[in-house]
């Protein structure tokens, strides 16, 4: 199945779960972000810049992120977002409630095919 | 390799972000394009492709406006030039204050000496300020002041031959020539126009004996026409106001209290309502008390109660006992015009009747050539009140906080001059970046605006203290509370704002304009605390010296007018007056207005007198018509023998009852002390003689051919009989020219004879700066009023409720008035003086200190620019005394130039100090040279500091700037 860029609603609230978990460990950038989110999806979910950014600005406003430009020698700089105490809260939280999710879908997808299957 | 940034802008431009963060987004996702289409060079696209594919990612061309919208604030540009339209404009502003906080942050000694500085300045201003808008500028607590008009009357000299009394409610300008003082008949004329539809009159306060509630005291009653309360809008707060029903002359006597006195005098109780009172012995009925806003209409003048003019011919007050004659002008006519009449129909109207009243009436009252005029004019304009009294203080006062605020502002002008030195590569890299020099400006000066505004704040808050420091000095002088109040209003908020913001441009601009000129080169290419651009640094110490000269001269203002006023004082606490001033209470009793006739009079002073020198503790006991250093003093008309016939002279008279000069001390120096017989004898001759206030019946007890024996002071026989032997020499009372005349001494029946059988030590009558001039003291005789002296042997204090009990055994309604000792009454005396030189001292001090800030930071910021050349000196060898001589040479050098220029402008100015000075001239040397060697020792010591630091510089470290 495919993220069409139509489904905004569904991947909105995905997205955010998936850069924060991105960001979890450590700091990175926004081309680092949807570079990981493009290979470890295996190029199943992508983003275009014109919604990563914005998202990723959104975060960064809400407290869940926090983004420093940082300067490394003989590169020009970038800027990385960090898990904030706020945002690691809420990833914990959302983790949480996509697991229940996930679990209550597939249930019922799993009944149906089950049903069709008998 | 493409534009990305181009791309991204085109498609940020419709958010209309601030120019920081659009070039912030730019930057972030230029950079993720950029990787991105490398990446795709690196897996083997072409260009072309590469770059459509990367476009993709901005896919539609609105999609990452659209999904940042939400996101991101309009912001206006950061820098956007003056005039730039409104919206900018303001956000340019938030954002210049914004850098300003930041700024300021960064130096937080500068910022805090600078807040300190102007928050003195402003803070000196606003409690000055709030003391004129209590004072002068309060609209007076009537609904609708604005159209309420007063009767003022115009004439040629000569005009008012009558009575007169204003109680200072008009000032006391033009007296004879105009007036505000009208007689009763003219009020109830002027009462039948049909251009008014109100309109009041009302005179006073008249001191009132109250019994009847505690001890017996003296009210202020203020009397007024029926329709006063319901004219002016004020009502009751309890009970009702006085009306109609209370103008008759039959009416039950009614009063109403005001807020103030209801609440001292009956701790605010409603059970007032109906409770008799008794005043001047004459029983009123308490019918209400007025609103508390309502405290009078002349600002300042304290109002116990409130009665109708029908009630003053019960109470016998002197000056009231004719109200309705045409020759007692006595009430103010205040009246409100009816609707669509003009105030010239009605000026022209009530001219035609007080012409014909005076000119044409039953018993013409002057002649046409007098021109009588009415004037109206709005009651606010004219009613001033006390206001006269404190006016002068507050003009020298106000004087003094513009002189100290103008040194504030040299001072924070000298510091952002120095700070604006180290600025200088800041604004140089501004400049070279773009920013025009019109944005600088406006960001230096809306920091400078932002300083004064933190120190407004602040400065508000020793307003506060301030106002109340001052008027707790000036009722310090008096026995009354002060009778304004003073709390900030929207006037004074407004003025310490318009005062703040012309405060911070009037500081801010010169160094603004300074720091712009900045020279880009060099200032960017070097080191700004180490290398001076020759010409813009000689500049700028010239501006920062001229500042500092001018903060020193102006100081040097403010001092010597304060050093002339503390000195004033001084020599006003070093005149002797000539008698034993220490341990005496003093009082006054008013026995006439409980309608005592004379031969109980005589009884009550005789018997009060024994009374109260048997009290423990008092040595002895003493009466007089006056008190001496009281402020008031008795003057007539006499003929002195051997004197050239003529008008006469004015002569000054006190009455002395027995034991008075041993009592104060007074030595005679020449003759004889009164005898017991010498008052029997003025008593039978001539009991008005010694009583200014009785009126003509005494006149014919007059034995002809005797004379009454008095004494004379020094400067008497210093005028009049410098050679010859004054003993036995006679007066003659009387302003008509009899006199030497024909021999006719002690022949004239009609005059009061007076012979001198003795020389009294000078001393002070009415006042200490009054030199002693001659005085003629007469034997006491009955008086309608009198003070007593007692010489305790302790404090004073102690005996005053003995004394008090003393009084009320003779008569319970007798009140003692003006209880004070000796030494208060002269401290009273003084009241203003210690007052403008306690104020101005103050504020002298404060110049100094700000003067000195001022010149510190000068030469500290000198010292700190100068650190190289004074490395490389000491290098050389220069010694340490050296380096001191040096900063502290050009330090002393603009106080010692300051100082030159401000006693210049001293010698200008202090003239107009000089009606408050006594005994030193307006330009008195010791105190300009006094002042000049305070200021240079202060300067030395505020040059001390930053030399101290030159002489710590290490020359290997200020050489290694190089």
């Amino acid at each position: 199945m495919e993220f069409a860029a139509s489904d905004r609603e569904w991947k909105k609230g995905s997205a955010e779960l998936l850069i924060l978990s991105l960001v979890e460990a450590r700091p990175r950038h926004g081309y680092e972000i949807s570079k990981l989110i493009e290979q470890k999806s295996e190029g199943k979910l992508s983003f275009h810049v014109a919604s990563l950014y914005p998202l990723l600005y959104r975060l960064e406003k809400r407290g869940w992120l926090r983004g420093r430009w940082v300067e490394k020698a003989g590169q020009r700089r970038r800027r990385y977002y960090r898990l904030t105490r706020k945002g690691r809260r809420v990833l914990a939280s959302q983790q949480q409630g996509w697991q229940q999710f996930v679990e209550a879908v597939s249930r019922i997808t799993g009944d149906v095919a089950e049903a069709e299957n008998a | 390799m493409p534009d990305w940034k181009q791309e991204i802008l085109r498609r940020l431009a419709p958010l209309k972000l601030a120019a920081a963060r659009e070039a912030e987004i730019a930057e972030e996702i230029a950079q993720h394009l950029e990787d991105r289409y490398g990446e795709l060079l690196n897996s083997g696209k072409a260009e072309a492709q590469a770059r459509e594919l990367v476009l993709a990612e901005l896919s539609e061309s609105d999609l990452l406006a659209r999904n940042l919208r939400p996101l991101e604030k309009p912001m206006p540009q950061a820098t956007a030039p003056m005039g730039g339209g409104s919206r900018e404009f303001w956000g340019g502003l938030v954002q210049d204050i914004r850098y300003g906080l930041r700024m300021l942050g960064k130096s937080p000694g500068f910022a805090a000496v600078a807040i300190l500085t102007l928050a003195l300045g402003i803070g000196a201003n606003t409690a000055i300020f709030s003391l004129i808008d209590g004072v002068m500028l309060r609209t007076m607590p009537v609904k609708d002041a604005n159209n309420l008009v007063i009767f003022q009357w115009k004439a040629h000299k000569g005009f008012l031959d009558g009575e007169y009394s204003s109680f200072n409610d008009c000032g006391e300008a033009g007296i004879g020539t105009t007036g505000c003082s009208f007689p009763l008949p003219i009020i109830s004329k002027m009462h039948a126009l049909n251009v008014f539809s109100s309109l009041i009159a009302c005179a006073g306060p008249a001191e009132l004996a109250l019994s009847g509630n505690g001890p017996a005291s003296i009210v202020n009653g203020e009397i007024v026409s029926a329709d006063y309360f319901s004219t002016l809008g004020v009502n009751a707060v309890i009970g009702r106001t006085l009306g109609a029903s209370d103008e008759s002359y039959s009416a039950t006597p009614a009063v109403v209290l005001s807020y103030a006195y209801w609440q001292s005098a009956f701790g605010g109780s409603r059970s007032v309502l109906g409770r008799t009172i008794s005043l001047n012995n004459v029983p009123f009925t308490i019918v209400g008390v007025a609103e508390p806003s309502f405290t009078n209409l002349s600002p300042g003048k304290r109002q116990d109660l409130w009665l109708t003019i029908a009630m003053v011919p019960r109470l016998q007050i002197s000056w009231g006992s004719r109200i309705g004659s045409m020759e007692n002008w006595w009430l103010l006519m205040m009246a409100r015009l009816k609707p669509g009449v003009s105030l010239e129909r009605a000026q022209t109207a009530a001219t035609v009747t007080f012409r014909n009243e005076v000119l044409n009436g039953t018993k013409p009252y002057a002649k046409a050539t007098a021109d009588p005029q009415v004037v109206l004019t709005r009651v606010e304009d004219v009613l001033v009140g006390r206001r006269g009294t404190l006016s002068m203080l507050l003009k020298l006062l106000s004087a003094a906080v513009g002189i100290i605020l103008l040194i504030a502002c040299a001072t924070v002008a000298g510091l952002l001059l120095s700070r604006g030195a180290t600025r200088q590569k800041e604004v140089a890299v501004r400049l070279t970046l773009g920013a025009s020099r019109g944005t600088i400006l406006r960001q230096l000066l809306t920091e400078s605006v932002m300083l004064s505004f933190l120190g407004g704040i602040l400065g508000i808050a020793f307003a506060y203290w301030g106002v109340h420091a001052i008027t707790a000095l000036i009722a310090e002088g008096s026995s009354q509370p002060f009778p304004y109040v003073i709390a900030p209003d929207w006037r004074v908020l407004a003025f310490t704002l318009a005062i703040c913001v012309l405060t911070g441009l009037v500081f801010g601009l010169a160094p603004a304009f300074r720091s712009t000129r900045v020279d880009l080169t060099p200032a960017l290419k070097e080191n700004a605390s180490t290398l001076p651009s020759i010409g813009t640094r000689a500049g700028r110490f010239r501006l920062g010296s001229a500042l500092v000269v001018a903060q020193v001269a102006l100081s040097v203002v403010v001092l010597i007018g304060a050093g002339l006023l503390v000195r004033t004082l001084q020599n006003l606490r070093d005149i002797s007056p000539g008698f034993d001033t220490r341990n005496i209470l003093l009082f006054e009793i008013d026995p006439g207005q409980l309608h005592y006739e004379e031969p109980q009079l005589v009884n009550l002073f005789t018997e009060l007198r024994e009374r109260l020198s048997a009290l423990p503790g008092v040595l002895s006991a003493s009466y007089s018509s006056d008190a001496l250093l009281s402020g008031g003093r008795w003057s007539e008309t006499v003929h002195v023998e051997g004197q050239p016939a003529g008008p006469g002279i004015q002569m000054n008279i006190f009455a002395a009852g027995p034991g008075f000069f041993e009592n104060m001390r007074i030595p005679v120096v020449e003759g004889r002390m009164f005898s017991a017989t010498d008052f029997e004898q003025a008593q039978q001759i001539e009991p008005a003689v010694a009583n200014p206030r009785a009126t003509g019946e005494g006149a014919a007890n007059v034995v002809p051919n005797a004379s009454v024996n008095v004494l004379v002071n020094q400067a008497f026989v210093r005028r009049y009989f410098p050679v010859q032997n004054p003993l036995g020499k006679r007066i003659v009372e009387g302003g008509g020219t009899s006199g030497a005349e024909g021999g006719a001494w002690g022949t004239d029946a009609q005059s009061n004879h007076w012979q001198i059988i003795g020389v009294v030590k000078d001393t002070k009558y009415d006042t200490l700066r009054n030199e002693i001039r001659p005085v003629v003291y007469l034997p006491f005789t009955t008086s309608y009023g009198g003070y007593f002296e007692l010489r305790t042997a302790g404090d004073p204090h102690t005996l005053i409720s003995a004394v008090r009990d003393a009084a009320t055994k003779i008569d319970d309604r007798l009140p003692l008035q003006n209880v004070t000792t000796q030494t208060e009454q002269i401290g009273d005396l003084m009241s203003q003086e210690r007052l403008i030189a306690k104020v101005s001292g103050f504020f002298g001090v404060l110049a100094l200190v700000l003067a000195c800030i001022g010149l510190y930071g000068l030469l500290a910021y000198e010292v700190s620019r100068r650190t190289r050349e004074i490395g490389i000196r000491m290098a050389l060898g220069a010694q340490r005394r050296n380096v001191l001589r040096l900063v502290v040479g050009q330090g002393i050098a603009l106080a010692i130039v300051g100082a030159a220029v401000g006693i210049g402008v001293a010698l200008g100015v202090t003239r107009y100090l000089a009606s408050l000075l006594y005994g030193v001239q307006a330009d008195d040397p010791a105190t300009m040279v006094g002042v000049a060697i305070l200021l240079v020792l202060v300067a030395l010591a505020a040059c001390y500091i930053p030399a101290r630091r030159a002489t710590r510089v290490d020359p290997i470290v200020a050489l290694r700037y190089e």
